[in-house]
């Protein structure tokens, strides 16, 4: 996935991976604008943060292409390394506190439809 | 193309020390103009606590955070009233003993306690300050509740808040910064500008003579006669460092660090739990100061949030938001952090540092939260952080603490102080009695910078308080 107009395209990529992974029921259309929440928000994040974040990111994808995307998900979702267990944090707590703000309707695994 | 301004009294930020100082100056026949980063934001035009919010009032989206083991999140108002027109609006007087360890330990000169609670009084009367009229939310019930069933000491917590007669929690109006004390500053002849950040105070020796600014991309210049910073306990000790001012700045940060618990109540019994647009206004004060128990912002996105550390096992609680709410257990910190302006970087570095005391406190805090919850009659209770067990019954509690650490926890703040501490002890101060920084002549800090420590309560009236009696000194001392 490439990146939109806000979200750099390592971390669209990594948000997709995870977003598909642990809501595999969400939409395409509301995986983007997540996606698209995320990346508004990295941009705007404090200025270390932000080029703390792009680094693991660009880390992740680049290491991603060698070991496979999926597998280097799992393995930074897994493990507790201090500084890279933030990067799926971080993009996981953003995207879900998203998706149930827009749509508190939505099931566990980004399904829709079941009013609370 | 560059614009230029010029007054007597340059205010920076327009939180609760900016709008305090701007109305006591202007009325004092103080040519006042107020900067503020952020934008104009009308009281009610956003939804409280939700994320629409966050992208409008908070700094970077509300994402910002003390780097450590564990790293702490924190908030920051970033609009015209700061942090006031953002915040629960719980009102706590500064307790006396903490005033008289600040006299006596930073040696602050008139600082009596009697008169700065003759102050604190002047401002609940000035945001009328009042309990809710009507019905309490079932938020709210709960704590007091849960507390109660156990004999802990609860209570309600005052709001600066109005009420139409006899209304309940939620119809409260926020009187925040931009409805009270920034309105009485304009009709005073204050000026503010809005979407205008301060990059830069301009010093020739110990005099200050103008600021930088950027407004929408273009640069701004003000002349003044003297500055007042009041960018909040983050900002201001990094405008300060910009400045080339570093004596005690930014070095001794100090929160109150909280830890977080979702609850999940019976629907047939309870009802919907869940108010997404107020919080609790009780407080469980039994092992004050060192800990405290309240309630959060409970909004469907910030549930997702709280149960993310554990989703494949908390997860699917997520449906079933309207019957939770979110508590924290806050705690007094002997920790403290430091404020950092690195050269070219925007934004400062913050760290923070909780000593093994702070740790042990966050996980006794939890547990004695979950407790209260229990009473309340919770079914389950998920805790927030990575490998909590689900917690049922008191025997679980065992088991949640055995497990806790506070490294694996999410634990945040929204009470940042003492980056600027004021007293005549030059040793540990960066501030004179009242705000003056040491080695200038006109630089002064008038916000949370200045309280010496984390007050062990919500923190705005403390920062209200001394920001007027500072206000007022400097209006008798510089005529208008
Ligand atoms: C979510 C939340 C909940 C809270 N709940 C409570 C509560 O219930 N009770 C309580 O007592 N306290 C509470 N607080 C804390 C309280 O809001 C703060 O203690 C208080 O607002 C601090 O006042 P201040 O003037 O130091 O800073 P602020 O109120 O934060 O104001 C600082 C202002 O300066 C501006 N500024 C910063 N840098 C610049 C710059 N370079 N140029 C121009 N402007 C700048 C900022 O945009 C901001 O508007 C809460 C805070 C938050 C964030």
């Amino acid at each position: 996935m490439s990146g939109t107009v806000s979200t750099p395209s390592t971390v669209a990529r990594f948000a997709d991976g995870l977003l598909t992974n642990e809501l595999p029921l969400l939409s395409d259309d509301r995986r983007r604008e997540v996606i698209d929440f995320i990346g508004r928000r990295v941009q705007v994040l404090p200025s270390l943060t932000r080029f703390g974040v792009l680094m693991i990111g660009r880390f992740v994808d680049v290491t991603g292409m060698i070991v496979g995307h999926a597998t280097m998900r799992r393995f930074v979702t897994k493990l507790p390394i201090p500084l890279l267990a933030e990067y799926p944090r971080l993009v996981r707590s953003l995207g879900f506190a998203y998706v149930w703000e827009t749509w508190p309707d939505t099931t566990v695994d980004g399904g829709t439809g079941v009013a609370p | 193309m560059t614009t230029h301004h010029e007054c007597d009294v340059l205010i920076v930020g327009s939180g609760a020390g900016g709008a305090t100082s701007a109305a006591i100056l202007a009325e004092a026949g103080h040519d006042v103009l107020i900067v503020e980063e952020g934008p104009w934001v009308d009281q009610g035009s956003v939804s409280p606590f939700s994320l629409d919010q966050m992208d409008k009032q908070y700094r970077s989206g509300g994402v910002t955070v003390a780097l450590g083991v564990p790293s702490i999140a924190y908030t920051e108002g970033r609009c015209a009233g700061g942090g006031t027109e953002v915040n629960s609006g719980l009102y706590w007087r500064p307790p006396e003993e903490t005033l008289e360890r600040w006299r006596s330990r930073y040696s602050i000169k008139d600082f009596a306690t009697d008169d700065i609670l003759a102050i604190c009084e002047e401002v609940e009367h000035s945001l009328s300050v009042q309990p809710v009229p009507g019905e309490h939310t079932a938020a709210s019930r709960i704590l007091q509740r849960g507390a109660d069933k156990l004999g802990w000491q609860n209570g309600e917590i005052p709001r600066w808040m109005t009420y139409p007669e006899g209304a309940g929690a939620t119809q409260g109006r926020r009187q925040s910064m931009t409805r009270t004390y920034l309105p009485r500053s304009f009709d005073a002849g204050a000026r503010i500008l809005c979407d205008h950040r301060l990059d830069k105070i301009v010093r020739n020796g110990r005099r200050a003579v103008s600021a930088q600014l950027t407004h929408a991309g273009n640069p701004v210049t003000i002349a003044f006669r003297d500055v007042i910073v009041c960018g909040g306990a983050i900002q201001t000790p990094a405008i300060l460092q910009r400045a080339g001012l570093r004596h005690r700045i930014g070095r001794t940060l100090a929160v109150h660090p909280t830890v977080k618990l979702s609850a999940k109540f019976d629907a047939a019994e309870h009802g919907a739990v869940n108010t997404p647009e107020d919080v609790s206004v009780f407080q469980v004060k039994e092992f004050a100061p060192n800990m405290s128990f309240g309630g959060s912002a409970s909004h469907p996105g910030l549930v997702a949030l709280a149960l993310t550390d554990n989703w494949r096992d908390f997860g699917k609680a997520v449906t079933k938001w309207p019957e939770l709410a979110i508590y924290y257990a806050a705690i007094t910190s002997e920790g403290r952090g430091m404020v950092q302006a690195v050269p070219g970087m925007r934004d400062p570095i913050v760290t923070y540092r909780l000593t093994k005391r702070d740790r042990d406190l966050l996980g006794q805090g939890l547990a004695r939260l979950a407790t209260v919850m229990l009473e309340a009659d919770a079914e389950e209770v998920y805790p927030a952080f990575k490998g909590a067990p689900i917690v049922r019954t008191r025997a679980d509690i065992g088991d949640m603490a055995s497990r806790f650490a506070a490294s694996k926890a999410s634990v945040m703040t929204v009470h940042l102080c003492s980056t600027a501490p004021m007293g005549d002890d030059e040793k540990r101060c960066a501030t004179d009695s009242h705000g003056l920084v040491h080695g200038t002549d006109n630089v002064f800090v008038n916000d949370a910078a200045l309280l010496p420590e984390a007050p062990g309560v919500n923190p705005q009236a403390s920062v209200m308080a001394i920001a007027i009696r500072n206000a007022r000194r400097y209006a008798d001392q510089r005529a208008g």
